[in-house]
């Protein structure tokens, strides 16, 4: 993955999450991987298209997407209905937005899809030659693992 | 079981590694250095001397003995080891560990045999990565007893691998044994084990893997490694970090960490030559990208007309992420390099000209990659860190995406012997064409 390509994914995520949580939010060691990736229980997906192809994935399990959802939404939600996943769908799409406007500063024009969400057990996602960033992020209700897989077009 | 037994049984348990004697060893000394084997491995122990020597027998092979009137062979273990050993004269007894395995019966000799210990099976801890004098794969464990610490030895497989196969190979595999002596000079037989050791060691200590791409290189370097160590009254053994640092100091190619001379750019631009107009490059293991950019100002010296495209990649984010805006010392760059700079407020940078040819990337060389075909690859030191079976794939990948008349730059110290890659390049460029 391109260099420059890193940093705005890792700000955008650290800001837009410090900022709905309204906590603080540690991010973990970056590693590249390639292997398929077990989905934790709840996984975002935005697409990235144009000069660059890929997607972003973001992973939690789903204590964590209702207690994001409940600090989210001010109220307390205990299951994973209508509402918290249109709040997963929306942080994700908070965050790639974030990060493709600090891109197109840089000069790197590519354009997103709509966020996908899925959640249930047991999933993997596998991705044919890619190989992906892992962003991981520590909050207090619970972890999120940012994976980005974006390649030039060569 | 009713409570009092529960705990009684509890209490034993915690006594049990203190008085539970479930493995015992015959205990003896290489070098100054305690050493066991499993008394179940030992049929007796000896003294003898004056073995019949067996021609063309490794050196380890003092010979044969006559035990009652069976023939065994006499191994030495400290010659196997590349330990020291006094030199007895001939008629004097050696102490002798008579070894009984699955379907062999051999004599070993030691410097002195101590006693028998005895301790808990549990108590044995697993060896450390690294013992300077012994492979590890021959070490069952370490236990301690008694305020010493012995190093038990695994006979089954110092002596018994491949299955059923006597002495004849025990350090190496038939093959493995074979091309090691092709790399040895001649008249140093000892030259192998040797090799082996320290290919083992660096792999433990430096990462760096021993395969026919370096062997060449290690085993000259052990020759000239040991003379100055010998010069600095040391054994020629690794046994730290910093050992085999400093041994593998000299694998680095001229230029590695900082830009090249237009001299080196020269002398490589002389052995490369393109047919396509667009050349693309693929330079996995950039570091902070001293090598890319000093490629894009050979394709911009020597190859003006055409168009280049630079893939850097590095799997060390700190460097991959300097690198697309490398600070430069005035000192570094040379004058006629000064056209492709420009002052930045942090210092000298190259331009963005010259940098909108290179593309940086954080990758892993073992993982996947996008690209699909390249004229040229340049890996220089970095597939002899991989491990040897990653090495093997790396090697298959950039066969599949050089294209045949494209090139392919390993570093100095690195050799290639394979029917596809023919050798092209001088004394300073280890340059390989493929056909």
């Amino acid at each position: 993955m391109r260099v420059e390509y890193i940093n705005p994914f890792v700000e955008a995520a650290y800001n837009v999450l410090t900022e709905v949580l309204a906590t603080d939010v540690k991010r973990g060691n970056l590693f590249l991987k390639s292997a398929t990736k077990p989905v934790m229980g709840v996984a975002a997906i935005v697409g990235l298209a144009g000069e660059v192809e890929g997607r972003v994935l973001f992973d939690m399990n789903k204590q964590t997407a209702m207690k994001i959802a409940s600090v989210m939404n001010m109220e307390e939600l205990t299951e994973i209905d209508d509402l918290v996943k249109a709040t997963i769908s929306e942080l994700a799409n908070m965050i790639t937005a974030q990060a493709v406007t600090k891109l197109h500063e840089l000069g790197f024009k590519f354009d997103l899809t709509p966020p996908a969400l899925i959640t249930g057990e047991n999933m993997e996602i596998s991705d044919q030659e890619v190989e992906a960033l892992i962003v991981p992020m520590d909050t207090p209700h619970g972890s999120i693992e940012i994976n980005v897989a974006v390649r030039e077009r060569s | 079981m009713s409570t009092p037994n529960i705990e009684l049984a509890k209490g034993l348990k915690e006594t049990e590694h203190l008085t539970k004697v479930d493995f015992k060893m015959i205990s003896f000394t290489l070098a100054g250095k305690d050493y066991g084997i499993d008394i179940l491995k030992v049929k007796e122990i000896r003294k003898a001397g004056n073995f019949t020597k067996v021609p063309n027998t490794p050196i380890y092979v003092r010979g044969v003995d006559n035990l009652r009137g069976d023939i065994i062979p006499i191994i030495d273990l400290r010659t196997m080891f590349n330990l020291p050993a006094e030199t007895k004269d001939k008629e004097s007894q050696e102490n002798i560990v008579i070894l009984r395995l699955d379907s062999l019966v051999l004599g070993v000799v030691v410097d002195t045999i101590e006693k028998v210990v005895g301790f808990a099976s549990e108590s044995i801890q697993p060896p450390h990565p690294i013992f300077g004098d012994i492979n590890i794969k021959y070490i069952n464990g370490v236990v301690e007893n008694a305020g010493r610490l012995y190093i038990i030895l695994d006979v089954d497989r110092i002596f018994g691998e491949p299955e059923d196969v006597p002495e004849a190979a025990p350090l190496a595999k038939p093959e493995q044994a074979a091309e090691e002596v092709e790399a040895a000079a001649p008249g140093e037989p000892e030259l192998p084990l040797d090799l082996k050791f320290v290919g083992e060691t660096l792999a433990a200590f430096g990462q760096f893997h021993m395969t026919p791409l370096n062997r060449d290189w290690v085993s000259s370097r052990l020759v000239e490694w040991k003379k100055s160590r010998k010069a600095r009254g040391l054994d020629f053994q690794l046994t730290q970090k910093d050992e085999a640092d400093e041994f593998l100091d000299a694998f680095d190619s001229p230029h590695s960490g900082r830009l090249w001379t237009t001299e080196a750019i020269e002398s490589l631009a002389k052995i490369l030559s393109f047919d396509a107009s667009s050349v693309v490059v693929w330079n996995p293991g950039c570091g902070r990208g001293y090598e890319s950019y000093s490629l894009a100002v050979l394709f911009e010296r020597s190859f003006s007309g055409k168009g280049y495209k630079i893939w850097a990649s590095d799997n060390d984010l700190l460097n991959i992420s300097t690198a697309p805006s490398l600070i430069l010392e005035d000192s570094e760059v040379e004058k006629s390099w000064r056209e492709f700079t420009v002052e930045s407020k942090n210092g000298l940078q190259f331009g963005s000209d010259l940098k909108a040819h290179i593309v940086f990337e954080f990758h892993d060389l073992n993982h996947p990659n996008p690209l699909a075909e390249v004229h040229l690859a340049v890996v220089r030191d970095v597939i002899s860190f991989l491990k040897p079976s990653d090495q093997e794939k790396v090697m298959t990948e950039i066969s599949e995406k050089v294209r045949p008349g494209g090139f392919l730059v390993l570093g100095t110290n690195e050799r290639l012997e394979h029917p596809e890659w023919k050798p092209v390049g001088n004394e300073i460029w280890s340059v390989y064409q493929k056909i």
